[in-house]
């Protein structure tokens, strides 16, 4: 089980990665979405914001209506920021489960795979 | 803590249209054609009808299996739970033939709907059928997607004025119905079997809602949606059977665009140029939520490491770009051959065939995961599950064998030779290419390494010095 520092503390790598990214930002134009991460086995929620091309730092709760809710083990969560967990696999294994549209599905997890292997 | 709220959600009319658009393709009016060669003078709704109630225990199973598993990845979640991962892996790919060969056939209906109402000889539709999938390709690689809203109206215009048309088609032929309660007349129960499995092809592709069950705002609208979708289905394609039957002639219904002439009859050339635009309106949901359906799919499985990882490439919109394309250009050549043989029946026949064989798998995982999954929270159950789930086995098994065997009411294997070929290829990749996919993608896993850094050891508890140990007493 991953504690919340360690989720922010993968989140904070994963976000340098994705801002540095320049094929990535090409990716996110007009992509301004709010996702929510809820954590099953810790109860933690978090809130991430995509806004001008930009993620921002990772919010504390999940109050404000969301575009995606992601929701996975706080172990995931952790793995998949630091880029060690394939989302897609645990998303086809339903160990991931997402709420939204499939375009957002999609962009978020474009985030991961550019991010990670620049494809 | 309460859930979260979706900004965007689709309500039960989306979900109604999406069902009702996605299986009401172009391809729907010479199937419908096509099937009043197989029963007697205007008793083709009893057909439809059959296959309506046939397709509610299609419904069962996907209303069932989506509840367990509501994501757009359900369809390799439940296969993947109820048999080998291969086999599933097989049947999946295979299926998904179905997508192309209706984004195939859409694209030569109106190709050839458009030429005949120019006017032009049948050649110009090659030419048109290549502009249509190349639009629809360069509108899915800029990631443009019919919003909800545009879906609707599309699909209720589609379905409403087809309606209008048939009525109206069958009010002005100042002729009383024929043997409208005798589709055996002259005919045999064999006859009125394939009759069924086309009929079943009428509703194929509405079950590709559950697709969109992440974005759904009542779960439950999924089923009622299909439900709706299916009874509005039974309702039109009935009326365009009888009104197909009762008005065109033997020339007319063998065309490649039996609408137009349906049509003609009901409101004159204006009647005409009226269903050539109704063609071209069924294409937007064909060509949206089929290119975006099926390319997605293929991007997720090959992300998952089932598929090539070439498949999983995107553009600067986040599309996956070679799946889109290969799409296009698979529709392409199968639309192209398609014209240049005149062989629209045989599509007919292999989509018919693939859906009543998807329709007997889904039957199949329902009645198996009631027994490996029984605890698994089921919000939606098919009644009865074990015998209605293995007569849908048994029944849309025998469909799809009756489906494959026959082309416009004379023994086929082309259908047959067509499904053999597909599943063949499948089979050869998922036997011979994974394996080696798999463990290309582990030893570029192995050779990343773990980023996350590991967590430091848990410092045991120091032991008190022997000086204060408390000593004995």
């Amino acid at each position: 089980m991953a504690d919340r520092a360690e989720i922010v503390e993968a989140y904070a790598d994963w976000r340098t990665r994705c801002n540095d990214n320049e094929r990535l930002r090409r990716m996110l134009r007009g992509w301004d979405r709010v996702v929510h991460l809820v954590a099953t086995d810790t109860g933690d929620r978090f809130t991430v914001v995509v806004a001008d091309q930009r993620l921002a730092a990772l919010a504390d709760g999940a109050e404000a209506v969301a575009d995606l809710v992601v929701t996975a083990t706080s172990e995931d969560f952790a793995d998949l920021f630091w880029g060690d967990l394939n989302p897609s696999e645990k998303y086809m294994s339903g160990e991931i489960t997402l709420a939204g549209a499939q375009e957002d599905v999609m962009r978020l997890d474009a985030m991961s795979m550019v991010a990670f292997l620049d494809q | 803590m309460t859930d979260p709220v979706l900004r965007r959600a689709l309500g039960l009319r989306t979900v109604v249209s999406t069902s009702a658009g996605l299986a009401f393709a172009a391809i729907e009016y010479l199937a419908a054609a096509g099937l009043v060669a197989y029963v007697a003078g205007d008793s083709a709704w009893i057909a439809v009808a059959t296959a309506g109630l046939l397709a509610l225990v299609a419904w069962g199973c996907f209303g069932e299996l989506n509840g367990m598993f509501p994501t757009a990845a359900a369809i390799r979640l439940y296969m993947k739970r109820s048999m080998d991962d291969r086999v599933a892996l097989i049947i999946t790919f295979t299926y998904l033939t179905t997508i192309v060969l209706v984004v195939a056939a859409d694209a030569f209906i109106v190709g050839s709907a458009i030429a005949h109402v120019w006017g032009q000889s049948t050649w110009v539709a090659g030419p048109v059928i290549a502009v249509l999938l190349g639009a629809a390709v360069a509108s899915n690689l800029r990631g443009v997607k019919v919003a909800g809203g545009v879906q609707d109206i599309a699909t209720y215009l589609v379905l409403a004025t087809t309606t209008v048309v048939a009525v109206t088609a069958l009010v002005r032929s100042h002729r009383a119905l024929r043997f409208p309660l005798s589709p055996l007349h002259g005919h045999t129960p064999g006859d009125f079997l394939e009759a069924v499995a086309l009929g079943v092809f009428l509703f194929s592709a509405f079950e590709w809602v559950t697709t969109s069950a992440e974005e759904v705002r009542r779960p439950p609208d999924i089923h009622r949606g299909m439900l709706i979708a299916l009874g509005v289905l039974v309702l039109v394609c009935s009326l365009i059977t009888v009104a197909m039957s009762h008005v065109l002639d033997h020339h007319q219904l063998v065309s490649a665009y039996p609408q137009l002439f349906l049509g003609h009859a009901a409101f004159g050339p204006a009647g005409l140029w009226l269903m050539a635009v109704i063609t071209a309106a069924t294409a937007v949901n064909t060509f949206n939520g089929g290119f975006i359906t099926a390319s997605r799919f293929i991007y997720a499985t090959a992300r998952e490491g089932s598929l090539p990882p070439l498949l999983a490439r995107l553009n600067d919109r986040a599309v996956p770009w070679v799946p889109v394309v290969g799409l296009g250009a698979i529709s392409l050549i199968v639309s192209l051959v398609v014209a240049a043989t005149g062989s629209w029946a045989v599509l007919v026949a292999v989509g018919a065939a693939l859906e009543a064989m998807i329709y007997a798998v889904a039957a199949f995982c329902t009645v198996r995961l009631r027994t490996r999954l029984p605890d698994q929270p089921r919000p939606f159950g098919l009644p009865a599950p074990r015998l209605v789930g293995v007569a849908g086995v048994v029944v849309f098994g025998g469909l799809a064998v009756t489906a494959s065997v026959s082309v416009s009411n004379h023994f086929n294997l082309v259908p047959l030779v067509v499904i053999a070929v597909g599943a063949g290829l499948a089979c050869l990749y998922v036997l011979v290419v994974l394996p080696r996919v798999q463990a290309a993608e582990e030893a570029r896993r192995a050779a990343r390494g773990r980023r996350r850094p590991p967590r430091p050891p848990v410092e045991a508890p120091a032991p008190a010095p022997a000086a204060e140990r408390p000593g004995p007493t």
